[in-house]
């Protein structure tokens, strides 16, 4: 038997999978129901475009919230101090191991308004907050769900970097924050585009936290598509949808790699 | 060319990593533009005292002064050394050029000598030549460090150390991963760069050849200690100690006992020395180098033996001859076939006596 056969039945989980509801998404997004062919559903997108800004502007955000709060706690977890002792690592991944539905919605009892954060200011005497149902209360439940995926690659980065480069740097004169901003930082390049890769992309594409956390009031992208398959029954404009989020997704690929062009970063792209 | 001042002190510097205690109360002073190298074998403590030298280990005891002021709580990175690391440690994000510039752009326009950034520029790129002209590698500003071989690397690595003007320069076992013919040429131009530059090299190795081609003076550690200080001839031609005389170069080691000055006892027979001040009947240990033993006539020799293997190695033959109680290593350029019985001699200026360790 040769040993390309092997890989027989991940390509027909590819083509069951992947490749036939691609070709669906795509004969959807360019025919009306009846089954003639249409531009109408991808020109409907346009007047959604403050739901696509909207998306778009809050996975930046949500990104750079990561990368913010992710690179300092891959720094400590690959350092000296927490080689040995796996605690921070574990208490970053141990979230991970629950479905995010189960986090999102432990999530909306901490900032309801009657919830565990709003009862916790009354006794110490602050006014309520309202806090659910904002933008912000989207963002922190985005970040919460994606932040794994920014340390993880930026902490395999970090972790394989060689202590010798760090301190030939510090023998040439550079002191601490020199240090960071020109070897390690520069040198963690790779794990920086994989963690932007992963959080961005399924964050332009959230739905149900985006809902869950504003109480309905704010819509993404994701809940649109899932509004327009589900609810309103239209697999065309849904599609059409699909097909657009998936085009901007490999533009910005396209973009990362640039940037890392030899995929350095757990070459998952 | 070394000059009698001290540059650096080492004075009673303990290291402990856990358990292990790698460094025990070192004293050692080194002086300016002088080529010290630390020689001993893997785990006796010479890179740990290189890296407290950098700055990348600190003692749990003991002083180090530079200049007599205190360099211990001096960071890495405002000490007046630099380091060249066993495995180059170069910053591949970093082109050849922007390697060796690196320690030059973090200092201030005015350390350079120049007002402006654009004048900075220019002074860099001229320092950087110049390196490059020193180590050889001209024309490979724009190379990446994965395009350039261990040598060139390695090249590279000095130039990024010395291009700072460093007063001292650290060698971690810099030509380890070379090839015999590349490290001897790479010996050479090292010690000529030192004498060329007037820098102090402190130079770390476990290959005793290495360090008598290229050191104005040898300290060799075992086991945490300083075995012995002093010139490569020195160290050769009288070590200190078994150990020393086991690390330095080949050796037949034997027990002796000192029956009175210049007398020395071994294998059973009495041999006239050039040894004196040893308590009467002190137990002692003899070294007695290679090619210090002389094959001569089978009658006229102090020895007989047997010659048991023959191994050419160039210049010379290398024998074992067993006289029965001993296998003595020879070196000698006339051969002896093996099993043939020799006579062997050595003048008594060749057997080297020293104190029993412990």
């Amino acid at each position: 038997m040769k040993r390309s056969w092997y890989a027989g039945p991940y390509a027909l989980w590819m083509l069951l999978f992947t490749v036939f509801p691609l070709i669906f998404v795509c004969y959807y997004a360019f025919t009306t129901k009846a089954g003639d062919f249409t531009t109408a559903n991808l020109t409907r997108i346009i007047t959604y475009y403050p739901v696509l800004l909207d998306s778009l502007r809050l996975s930046v955000y949500c990104t750079l919230l990561c990368l913010l709060i992710g690179y300092p706690a891959a720094w400590f977890m690959a350092g000296r101090e927490f080689s040995r002792n796996k605690s921070l690592a574990v208490l970053i991944l141990l979230p991970m191991w629950m479905n995010f539905l189960l986090r999102t919605y432990a999530m909306m009892t901490l900032f309801e308004n009657n919830g565990v954060l709003n009862t916790l200011f009354a006794a110490v005497g602050l006014p309520k907050q309202t806090m659910i149902g904002t933008e912000g209360a989207v963002l922190v439940g985005m970040v919460y769900n994606f932040l794994p995926f920014m340390i993880l690659p930026i902490y395999t980065v970090l972790k394989k970097l060689d202590a010798r480069v760090i301190e030939a740097a510090e023998d040439l004169g550079a002191n601490p924050l020199r240090v960071m901003t020109r070897v390690v930082i520069p040198l963690s390049v790779p794990g920086i585009v994989s963690g932007v890769t992963m959080v961005f992309m399924p964050a332009v594409t959230t739905f149900a936290i985006s809902r869950l956390m504003s109480s309905g009031t704010i819509y993404l992208m994701g809940d649109m598509i899932e509004e327009y398959f589900i609810s309103m029954n239209n697999r065309n404009v849904g599609s059409a949808m699909s097909l657009v989020m998936m085009v901007l997704i490999l533009i910005s690929i396209g973009l990362l790699r640039k940037v890392d062009p030899e995929g350095q970063g757990g070459g998952l792209w | 060319m070394v000059q009698d001042t001290r540059l650096i002190e080492i004075k009673g510097i303990s290291k402990s990593f856990g358990e292990t205690k790698v460094l025990h109360s070192i004293d050692l002073y080194i002086r300016k533009c002088e080529f010290v190298t630390l020689l001993g074998p893997s785990g006796c403590g010479k890179t740990t005292l290189l890296r407290i030298l950098g700055g990348f280990e600190t003692p749990d005891e003991g002083e180090l002064l530079f200049e007599g002021a205190d360099l211990l709580s001096v960071p890495p990175y405002k000490r007046r050394i630099n380091t060249v690391f066993q495995k180059y440690a170069l910053f591949s994000h970093l082109n050849v050029f922007d390697n060796i510039a690196f320690g030059l752009n973090l200092k201030d326009p005015e350390a350079l000598g120049v007002k402006t950034r654009r004048q900075m520029k220019e002074e860099v790129a001229r320092r950087v030549q110049r390196m490059l002209k020193l180590v050889k590698m001209e024309g490979y500003e724009k190379r990446s460090i994965d395009q350039l071989s261990g040598g060139q690397q390695q090249r590279i690595a000095i130039a990024r150390a010395l291009v700072n003007e460093p007063e001292v320069l650290l060698l971690d076992e810099p030509l380890g991963a070379l090839d015999l013919k590349l490290r001897k040429e790479m010996q050479l131009e090292l010690k000529t760069m030192q004498q060329q530059l007037g820098i102090t090299f402190i130079y770390v190795t476990h290959d005793q050849e290495e360090a008598l081609t290229m050191s104005d003076t040898v300290v060799v550690m075992n086991g945490g200690r300083i075995q012995q200080i002093g010139e490569p001839k020195r160290i050769y031609d009288e070590p200190k100690n078994a150990f020393v005389a086991d690390f330095i170069g080949e050796s037949n080691l034997l027990d002796g006992v000192m029956r009175e000055d210049f007398l020395v006892e071994m294998l059973g027979e009495e041999f006239e020395c050039v040894d004196e001040g040893f308590a009467p009947n002190e137990p002692v240990d003899v070294v007695v180098r290679p090619e210090d033993v002389m094959i001569v006539g089978e009658d006229v020799g102090m020895l007989t033996g047997v010659v048991e293997s023959v191994i050419f190695k160039g210049v010379h033959y290398e024998m074992m001859v067993n006289s029965g109680s001993m296998r003595w290593k020879v070196h000698s350029t006339s051969m002896q076939p093996v099993g043939s019985r020799v006579g062997m001699s050595i003048v008594p200026f060749n057997i080297h006596i020293m104190h029993k360790e412990g």
